[in-house]
């Protein structure tokens, strides 16, 4: 068969339409494979929102045993008067005092990095390379720092964080912990992975 | 063309990346070799479709396999719910699920088709014996791997299908016993056994399988293909030697492969939105209950696909030489797949094709299939008697077809090959005759040895649009079945969301204990209570609409009535010493059955001690919300998967329009 038998111009709007149609039919076969890797109900359920009571923190302490939200260990801290007193004085020690840089959500952009002043919220790891840091909160010498006004240590590489999470100079992070979302659900209910209507 | 030269910097690079890799790896030799300079017969017919069809199947099998494999669990505490995982809770896991499952049964049927082809058109006859053995092995591994991955959901069938076919094992002699012992790992089919079939169906035997594939084409496209003239084309050859009745394969028979491939997506993709169980065939009900290695289900069959040969197995019954009958019922099963192996050395017509052969050839073929099938759907029922004797007899005409073959090839009458092949079909008048034969033939001896019996069930019908319905079946569900019975599949979030319920007022009114949203719908009986107090566990509900289907469980919450004998007071007449008490009975009323409840006419619906709080029809109203919500709750995604498949089968009637119209573009001007 020889090229002028054919009707060129049908036969290759044939298979070009053929073609198109085709590929959008191999696209969408690819949808549900390529949708069956998102995170299953299962794997969203154990990632929802968890519930902590924070009526039984103790003032200058950290709420034990560390819960954890998607895995990850979240601190919650209720800080002294002391302690919030102490945040202002550091600023110039900080890589980022103002919080600039996108570690908060809105509502948590200010001066004492959360919603009321007292509750601290902080997903419990160093952004460096992710290992968790150890809370020391009280105001006091450190063998890592002589004038510690309190904060997180990283055992791994030696970063400090002040008692907001904010990141020291000389620290290998460069940015402050993560605070996560949450807001209150009561006075002492507190629920983090969720910014709560309010947001 | 003239704009040719004008070609752009795409093409060009194109064009000499091709010829780059050329001159390192053949591939435009290979691509000559097999598409574009392999002459197929023009001659071929809707037959010739089953092969690439056989292809395309392993390519969705193995996809979709590939893809189910990363939300399975291998294990045998947590086979069954990882599948139910991927049913519900992995997004569009039950289409991928429904894809594999669907495939393994259009696998088959392909295969069967492409096999009886092969015995029609004598494609096994020489120079093609190689390709017909390779077939015959692929058919065989694919038996195993139907076979182990019919396992690994770990539901009911699954484990007495695993049961009942390693213990032919057992029938060996002398090494028999040790020998089952090695294969299931256990003294029981258990982990080990579900472990290592895992191992072969997801690794081993798809390896070996794609080899067979890959020797099969290359030993076929050696010798070539044969046609439903069975004349070998590449006898009358032109100046070039190409052969005169030949094509390329590429881009005549590419184009006429996708429409069948079209027409085949177009069935396949019916049966995997609308009918992915296919009535009980290719997902039985009873697999949607987990193993329990203590209850048989009351009647094993194995998938369709297997139910010949099972026949055979069940129909001898006889010990013989001293060996008992299960071994030779394994032996003529085995027999009756090994003994297509030597078809090619058992033909010794000159002909190859059934349009030269004589009536013997004809009639033992009718035969023969009339036999497979009857075989095939005996074995989908229980055994009686009469049963027994028909499926007897079909395995002895199913040997007589092979036995008998060196036989009647030889000595019948053959017609004379043409000398070119022929573009004839055979006519409308021989088509509807010999389907009408094969029919009767297979219709008439099955009616002989009667039906199954069936239990009278009400008739009703489940409205999965009608949420307020399941909203009420769902309160019901909590308020009577929920503190003993679970869904523990499903989630609350996924429920509430599908029946239009609010996350406060499900997880305030309609949850139990400590609950979240997104948790499964599991109960706080332990189940060793539930062994004291019922002599059973009671049942999980989430799929028990897939078991024993609406109807059935419509019928069997009406149908308690007293019965002192009983523990809890009452029986039922579907379901004859249920282990469950009436939880019901405030509502219902007490039913009075005389002469064991054997009619219904003998049951009387009285009220007692102020019992029956509903008129009857209220009941049985709520009834039918409460089965219509465990409808719901058996497949969620019943509705949208229905919605899904208009779309799809939708676009595939459009993709058919274009092959099609492309197919008779290219295929004008041949003929």
């Amino acid at each position: 068969m020889s090229e002028d038998d054919t009707d060129s111009g049908r036969r290759r709007f044939l298979l070009g339409s053929t073609s198109v149609v085709g590929v959008a039919g191999v696209v969408g076969a690819v949808v549900p494979f390529v949708g069956s890797w998102n995170p299953s109900a299962k794997a969203r359920a154990a990632g929802a929102a968890v519930r902590v009571d924070i009526s039984r923190i103790e003032e200058g302490a950290i709420l034990g045993p560390i819960p954890a939200w998607r895995g990850r260990p979240i601190f919650v801290v209720r800080r002294t008067a002391e302690s919030l007193a102490a945040l202002p004085t550091i600023d110039g020690d900080l890589q980022d005092p103002a919080s600039a840089q996108p570690e908060q959500p809105d509502y948590a952009t200010n001066a004492h990095r959360s919603r009321e002043p007292e509750i601290l919220v902080l997903v419990g790891l160093c952004p460096h390379l992710f290992c968790s840091p150890t809370p020391r909160l009280s105001i006091r010498a450190e063998p890592f720092e002589e004038n510690w006004k309190g904060g997180f240590y990283c055992p791994c590489h030696g970063s400090k964080f002040d008692m907001a999470g904010r990141v020291y100079n000389g620290s290998p992070s460069s940015r402050n912990m993560e605070v996560p979302s949450y807001f209150y659900e009561t006075d002492s209910i507190l629920v983090i992975g969720e910014d709560g209507e309010a947001a | 063309m003239s704009d040719s030269k004008k070609q752009g910097f795409v093409v060009s690079s194109l064009v000499s990346l091709r010829d780059w890799t050329n001159e390192r790896l053949p591939i435009v030799n290979a691509w000559e070799k097999h598409m574009s300079k392999y002459y197929a017969p023009k001659n071929f017919n809707f037959w010739y479709f089953f092969g690439v069809l056989s292809l395309v199947v392993l390519v969705i099998q193995l996809v979709s396999g590939v893809f189910l494999t990363m939300h399975y669990t291998n294990s045998a505490e947590a086979a069954f719910a990882s599948v139910e995982y991927i049913m519900r809770d992995v997004e569009f896991g039950w289409l991928i699920r429904y894809i594999h499952s669907t495939g393994a049964s259009a696998f088959f049927v392909v295969v069967y088709l492409h096999m009886f082809r092969g015995l029609m058109y004598g494609s096994y006859k020489k120079p093609r014996e190689l390709i017909w053995v390779f077939g015959m092995a692929i058919y065989l591994v694919l038996m195993m791997e139907g076979f182990m991955g019919y396992v690994l959901p770990w539901g009911q069938m699954s484990y007495w299908g695993a049961n009942v076919i390693v213990s032919l094992v057992g029938a060996i002699p002398i090494i028999g016993e040790d020998l089952l012992i090695w294969v299931r790992g256990d003294f029981l089919i258990s982990n080990a056994t579900l472990n290592r079939f895992f191992a072969l169906h997801v690794v081993a035997l798809p390896i070996i399988l794609l080899a067979l594939v890959v020797l099969h084409l290359l030993a076929l496209h050696e010798v070539g293909s044969n046609n439903p003239d069975g004349i070998e084309i590449k006898k009358n050859k032109d100046a070039n030697g190409v052969p005169l009745d030949g094509i390329p394969f590429h881009p005549f028979y590419t184009v006429h492969d996708l429409v069948g491939i079209t027409v085949f997506l177009f069935v396949f993709c019916f049966i995997l939105f609308f009918a992915p169980e296919m009535g009980g065939y290719f997902l039985e009900p009873p697999n949607f209950q987990e193993a329990n290695p203590l209850v048989t289900p009351a009647h094993v069959p194995p998938v369709w696909y297997f139910t010949p040969f099972y026949s055979m197995l069940r129909a001898v019954t006889v010990p013989l030489l001293g060996l008992d009958a299960k071994f030779w019922g394994m032996l003529v099963m085995f027999g009756a797949i090994a003994i297509l192996f030597v078809v090619p050395w058992l033909d010794r017509s000159p002909v190859r094709s059934m349009r030269y052969k004589g009536w013997y050839s004809r009639i033992a073929l009718l035969i023969f299939t009339a036999s497979f099938l009857i075989l095939g759907y005996l074995g989908t029922l229980g055994t009686s008697p009469s049963r027994i004797a028909l499926a007897q007899i079909c395995t002895v005409l199913y040997f007589l077809f092979f036995f008998l073959m060196p036989w009647y090839t030889k000595k019948e009458q053959t017609f004379p090959e043409p000398l070119r092949v022929t573009g004839r079909w055979i006519s409308n008048k021989q088509v509807v005759l010999t389907l009408v034969l094969l029919a009767a033939l297979v219709l008439l001896p099955l009616r002989a040895v009667g039906a199954e019996v069936t239990v009278e069930l009400d008739h009703v019908e489940m409205d999965l649009r009608d949420q307020a319905s399941q909203q009420r079946g769902l309160a019901t569900y909590m308020n009577y079945c929920h503190s003993c019975h679970s869904l523990k599949y499903a989630r609350y979030e996924r429920t509430a969301t599908d029946l239009g319920i609010p996350e406060n007022l499900m997880m305030e009114n309609l949850s139990f204990g400590e609950a979240g949203f997104g948790d499964l719908m599991e109960n706080t009986m332990r189940p060793e209570h539930g062994n004291a107090w019922f002599g059973v566990v009671p049942p999980d509900l989430t799929l028990i609409s897939r078991v024993r289907g609406p109807e059935w469980l419509y019928t069997y919450l009406r149908s308690f009535y007293e019965d002192d004998a009983r523990v809890w007071g009452v029986n039922n007449t579907i379901f004859p010493n249920v282990g469950m008490p009436n939880v019901l009975y405030k509502l219902q009323g007490d039913v009075i059955c005389s002469n064991n409840a054997s009619a219904p006419e003998d049951c009387e619906l009285t009220h007692i001690n102020g019992t029956g709080q509903l008129s009857p029809e209220a009941f049985d109203a709520m009834i039918y919300d409460l089965v219509n919500f465990l409808y719901y709750v058996g497949e969620p995604i019943n509705l949208r998967r229905q919605e899904i498949g208009v779309y799809v089968l939708g676009f595939l009637a459009i993709l058919l329009i274009l092959v099609t119209l492309l197919n008779r573009e290219y295929w004008r001007r041949i003929h």
